[in-house]
């Protein structure tokens, strides 16, 4: 641009000697104009490059994943794409070489409900909505009565599967029976199935729906719940991938639970974190299916509540008053 | 007068009461002490193996969420849990009483001292003594764990040796533990076994314990005396167990699999039905073409006749 201004100044003292002004006044007006150019020019280049150096962006505030709050730049954040396909497929097959299963040793249990706690906030469920639950149990009016924790049973013959029209609930190759909320059409055939009332509906907007939303969907956490979709038990089996017991298991205070895979003949407690061989312990303790008649294969076994570790509170407890309402 | 002893007797067995509530740490287990300076790494390590083992019933420390049980796990910030010597602290940790588990087999021991260097992160005026390293101590980086399987007897031999006064030499009387690696967690295999004078300690092994497609299995020998032998142990692969292989859960056919995997019957009958039904739709349309055609020919036959 102050080269096209030097040009036109070049050519003006022309247009003036024609004119027959004297050669001073046109180095005097050359000079000015110049000078003038030049000062505006630097002006405008020095203006340019203080716009461009200076830290123009706007900020926006980030919590970082330590819980830190940290401003970045806005120009300087980038959307990742998680693919959402790989979380679906791995889903959907499950993990290799492996049969889980679960041992509750009812005589353990003393209602602590930490297991419940902690499966509900892994899930975003509500105080209400359970993947387990710990029922109090009688069986008759003159027999002991216990506590007995109760997940989804993963069976090797699921009814619940059987029956879903849409193949939204499906059985892995390592046993682990999964719900895809995202093909459920929320017709709850498999409520009706399910012998052991393991699955549970969201009739109302799941508990952190407004947060959750744009998160992509884990089908092995079930997060973010989908109002008007069946959730269940999932065994963790985003913990099972790493390696890590699932989230009841490693909250009981009691040692109630041990979990482990049956190709392997091992189980763990969750508390104790000791290992022992699964045969042993089935056979030693008198361990059982809950209703084998039926032919479901359930992959949890129960320990039967005998020498039970606490002092049975009256059954008309606190427990029983939650589980009416 | 008779009131007086009364009253003491009283007294007496109150607190008899308290005693028998408390846990008693044999003197020379309460004398025991770390074999290493506590240190950010340890207290750091230590807060990591808290939160998975200890978490669920102490609680965070110093914020007196400990779950309530009977009696109630002591929060590791109070008076109660930091007035234990650190030799009580790593007895009770080892033994168990109670709800309390013993981790005498799922946590090493320097793991162990590693998680009390984190309980007394919350004890400002505590002052760490650290134990005399003894004899074998100086040979401890050079402990060696050899694992060798008899497949006759069907037993595992561990050979432990270390470097003492420039020649390698068998540990003899040291207890040493072989685990199996599983998917969660490492089986106790036989039990702790004393070396002997060769330092070879010899464990039996199940016969029916399943290990991969191959039979290998992920074997782990651990000396127990951490103190004196540092984390000294070997881990080595071999086939030992029960070669196993099991199909996936979801690969026979059945009512409940996927598409692809439909029972043959169920597969055959809806194929059969199919064909049923459209063969006679087929079958009335072609009737009907064949009375057509009847009808035209019959017309035909009258228009000629």
């Amino acid at each position: 641009m102050s080269n096209s201004n030097k040009d036109t100044n070049n050519n003006n003292p022309q247009s003036d000697q024609n004119r027959g002004n004297s050669r001073r006044a046109f180095f005097k007006n050359f000079g000015l104009i110049g000078a003038a150019t030049a000062a505006g020019g630097a002006a405008i280049y020095s203006g340019f490059k203080y716009e461009e150096s200076k830290p123009n962006h706007d900020f926006v505030k980030v919590l970082t994943s330590d819980n830190r709050l940290v401003e970045v730049p806005r120009d300087s954040i980038k959307d990742i794409k998680v693919d959402v396909n790989r979380l679906q497929l791995q889903g959907r097959e499950g993990l290799k070489g492996h049969r889980f299963v679960m041992v509750i040793d009812l005589s353990k249990c003393r209602n602590a409900r930490k297991c419940i706690s902690a499966c509900q906030g892994a899930h975003h469920l509500r105080p209400y909505e359970y993947h387990i639950n710990t029922l109090v149990m009688q069986e008759s009016p003159n027999t002991a009565p216990y506590y007995m924790p109760k997940p989804c049973q993963h069976c090797d013959n699921p009814p619940c599967v059987a029956v879903c029209p849409v193949d939204a609930t499906f059985k892995r190759q390592d046993g682990i029976v999964l719900i895809d909320n995202e093909r459920c059409i929320g017709c709850r055939f498999c409520i009706a199935a399910c012998p052991y009332s393991a699955r549970m509906f969201h009739w109302e907007e799941p508990l952190m729906s407004v947060a959750d939303k744009g998160k992509p969907y884990n089908i092995e956490l079930n997060v973010p719940q989908k109002k008007g979709t069946i959730s269940k038990c999932l065994f963790s089996s985003d913990r099972l991938r790493e390696g890590k017991l699932p989230y009841c298991v490693s909250a009981c205070p009691n040692g109630v639970y041990y979990f482990g895979d049956e190709n392997q003949d091992a189980v763990t407690n969750g508390t104790t974190k000791v290992t022992h061989r699964l045969s042993e312990l089935i056979r030693e303790n008198g361990g059982y299916h809950l209703m084998p008649e039926l032919g479901t294969k359930p992959r949890v076994y129960y320990l039967p509540p005998k020498n039970r570790l606490f002092e049975f509170k009256d059954v008309k407890d606190k427990t029983l008053e939650d589980q009416k309402t | 007068m008779k009131k007086r002893y009364l009253s003491l007797l009283l007294i007496v067995l109150i607190s008899f009461r308290l005693s028998a509530q408390e846990w008693v740490v044999p003197a020379e287990n309460g004398a025991k002490l770390s074999p290493f300076a506590f240190s950010d790494s340890t207290r750091k390590a230590g807060a990591v193996l808290f939160q998975t083992n200890c978490k669920s019933c102490h609680g965070d420390p110093g914020k007196n969420n400990a779950i309530a049980l009977v009696p109630p796990p002591p929060d590791p910030a109070s008076a109660k849990m930091q007035g234990n010597s650190d030799g009580a602290l790593f007895f009770k940790l080892v033994s168990g009483k109670g709800p309390m588990p013993s981790f005498k087999n799922t946590i090493s021991s320097t793991d162990l001292w590693r998680v009390i260097s984190y309980i007394r992160s919350f004890n400002e005026k505590y002052v760490q003594q650290i134990a005399p390293k003894s004899g074998i101590a100086g040979a401890a980086e050079n402990v060696k764990v050899l694992l060798t399987w008899s497949k006759e007897t069907n037993q595992v031999q561990a050979v432990i040796s270390a470097m003492k006064e420039k020649r390698i030499q068998p540990i003899a009387g040291a207890e040493v533990k072989l685990f199996a690696k599983r998917y969660f967690g490492n089986l106790l295999i036989d039990e702790a076994r004393n070396t002997d004078a060769q330092g070879k300690a010899i464990f039996n092994f199940p016969k029916d314990l399943p290990g991969d497609s191959a039979g290998f299995v992920q074997l782990s020998a651990r000396l127990t005396d951490d103190a004196a032998f540092g984390e000294a142990k070997a881990d080595t692969t071999l086939a030992v167990g029960v070669p196993t292989y099991r199909p996936p859960l979801n690969e026979q056919r059945a009512m409940w699999n996927v598409v692809q995997k439909t029972p043959i019957w169920l597969l055959l009958a809806y194929i059969f039905t199919v064909l049923a039904v459209w063969s006679f739709i087929f079958y009335v349309l072609l009737q009907i073409r064949a009375i057509y055609k009847a009808g035209i020919n019959k017309n035909q036959d009258t228009i000629d006749s």
